[in-house]
């Protein structure tokens, strides 16, 4: 199970290091929220400077990714239900979860390097969080991942249909990204926006991103967010594998 | 027997739009069982149920109805075991466009269990068989369509499957390729593999297979050996346009070297052993009866012959 997990996983990881060109393009769009928008928080801030509305504000480019890049994964896979390639994997010896598996292994690693070179430039421009802050935001950033790439994966088997897809994930993304407090805090907002981004898994991650990096270890949003996370991964990743069987008729 | 399957059925639930749905029976009850070491076809027309026989019996699809044993192994309770003893080749191919061809072939052969060693080497041999060692590091996707199918059978045959199942293995190819593709599948067959395979391609099945069916909404129609399904025919056919089919058939058919006609449409076909000696008393019978023919030509019979016999309509006109 785990063997064949990691095949697939190394196998994805052999074309990402083909191509790395893409991966490095989705990161491009959070690192000019950086530099563009991040500025304008400053004023936000009690203290007014640049390096705390970095603090509020690079937790939600971290986010940012993981919605942008994982949420799209499952395209590849629509090509993959029709050139045969899941046809064939669905014959063979290979655990069935393990095709997806693999592959959300890879996004997940890919979502952690991407959130790498992010807090490379977000420290550049003078953010300053602790290492435990940053191991706990990158685990963080994994469970996220599991969660959006299994989601994408199963929309994808669902759906089989770039159009349909893409518009679906259109559909969700802004009042997913809206009501998450990505881009100011949802605190500044109206109670009943409040209650409405409770409903949204998105948020959390937000939130328990700007507690790790405010130093606010002891904030209950931290461990809401990873058991959040992990169970909606399972159950996500449940329902892709159940889509993978559907593809038979 | 490698394949014994009694009563395979499937009918999809397809969705029609607000709700409805229509039930569509694909396959509708096949028997078929298959010798080891036997190059067997399902010939028939698109949409006549062939590949979803086929995705059952390498336990892609799970049947309605019905019961196979392939490889030793029931195909719904053992599908495990089925797989290990399968090479399964789609009619999409299931090749990466994305990565070298190499890496699918090596992915395959560890899934199957071999060390990287062991793959590494296995996908050698392979690419030697197929003369893809050159293409082995290039994106699937700069591939030619034949090197394309090539890499889809090398990765079938990764775990040395005693059986394979190829689905419209020719489809797509130019004639060189195509015959190039049959030699492979007849040495497949001579080192002891049985090989499966659907098409709808008359002389494929014809130079290829030993044994075939042939299918048709869903249901075997006839059963046998190429030659045995034509001996079931006369040997020879007279294709002929005439003014009045109708009139030129019953003249036909009270000839005693007649075996039997057939009208489809404005051609009639009449069916006889010993065509090029009956050929010229043909002729004279039917200007005797005064029927003035506007062309007419003389074949051997073939598949398609048979198939027309046995659903009434012509493989070229059914798909």
């Amino acid at each position: 199970m785990l063997r064949h997990t990691m095949l697939f996983l190394g196998y994805e990881l052999g074309n990402l290091r083909r191509n790395p060109a893409w991966p490095l393009l989705g990161i491009m769009q959070p690192i000019l929220y950086l530099l563009l928008f991040a500025p304008l928080l400053t004023k936000l801030t009690p203290g007014g400077t640049l390096s705390e509305a970095l603090i509020v504000f690079t937790p939600a480019a971290l986010v940012m990714i993981a919605l942008f890049g994982s949420m799209f994964t499952g395209f590849g896979m629509i090509n993959e239900t029709r050139n045969g390639v899941l046809e064939r994997l669905a014959v063979s010896q290979a655990w069935r979860p393990s095709i997806v598996l693999g592959r959300v292994a890879k996004d997940m690693i890919m979502l952690v390097l991407q959130s790498l070179l992010i807090l490379g430039v977000a420290s550049l421009m003078g953010l300053r969080i602790s290492l435990a802050a940053m191991g706990l935001m990158l685990l963080l950033m994994a469970v996220t991942g599991l969660f959006a790439a299994n989601l994408s994966y199963g929309l994808a088997l669902s759906i089989r249909d770039e159009n349909g897809m893409s518009q679906i994930v259109q559909f969700f993304l802004l009042p997913l990204m809206l009501l998450s407090g990505l881009m100011l805090p949802i605190s500044l907002g109206p109670d009943w926006m409040q209650t409405a981004a409770k409903f949204n898994p998105l948020y959390y991650a937000v939130e328990a991103g700007r507690a790790l990096f405010a130093g606010d270890f002891s904030s209950g949003t931290i461990p809401t967010a990873f058991a959040l996370f992990l169970v909606l991964g399972v159950l996500t990743l449940t329902w892709s594998v159940r889509s993978l069987r559907k593809l038979a008729g | 027997m490698i394949i014994e399957a009694q009563g395979l059925r499937k009918t999809f639930t397809a969705r029609r739009g607000r709700g409805k749905t229509e039930e569509v029976e694909a396959v509708r009850g096949i028997d078929l069982s298959v010798g080891e070491g036997e190059i067997f076809a399902a010939l028939g027309p698109n949409g006549a149920g062939k590949t979803t026989t086929v995705r059952m019996l390498a336990t892609f699809t799970l049947p309605t109805a019905g019961t196979a044993r392939v490889a030793g192994h029931d195909v719904v309770t053992e599908a495990a075991k089925v797989r290990e003893r399968i090479g399964y080749v789609s009619q999409a191919g299931g090749v990466d466009d994305n990565a070298p061809g190499l890496e699918s072939l090596v992915l395959a052969a560890r899934l199957a269990g071999a060390s990287r060693r062991d793959a590494l080497a296995r996908a050698g041999e392979l690419l030697e068989t197929f003369s893809l060692t050159e293409v082995a590091n290039r994106p699937a996707r700069t591939l030619s369509g034949g090197q394309k199918r090539r890499f889809a059978l090398a990765i079938g045959l990764v775990n040395r499957p005693p059986l394979v199942f190829l689905d419209e293995p020719t489809t797509g190819l130019d004639p060189q390729n195509r015959a190039n593709l049959w030699e492979e599948i007849r040495a497949l067959r001579d080192a002891g593999t049985s090989v499966l395979l659907t098409t709808h391609y008359l002389d494929e099945a014809d130079a290829l297979c030993d044994r075939l069916v042939i299918i048709d909404h869903g249901l075997i129609v006839a059963e046998g050996t190429p030659g045995g399904l034509k001996k079931e025919i006369a040997g020879d056919v007279v294709t002929l346009r005439t003014g009045d089919p109708a009139a030129a058939r019953e003249l036909l058919a009270a000839q005693p070297y007649i075996a039997e006609t057939r009208l489809e449409g404005e051609v009639l076909r009449a069916y006889l052993d010993d065509g090029e000696h009956s050929l010229p008393a043909l002729l004279r019978a039917l200007e005797a009866g005064g029927v003035s023919i506007d062309s007419i030509s003389l074949d051997r019979a073939t598949l398609d012959d048979v198939f027309l016999k046995h659903t009434g309509r012509s493989l070229r006109d059914a798909a």
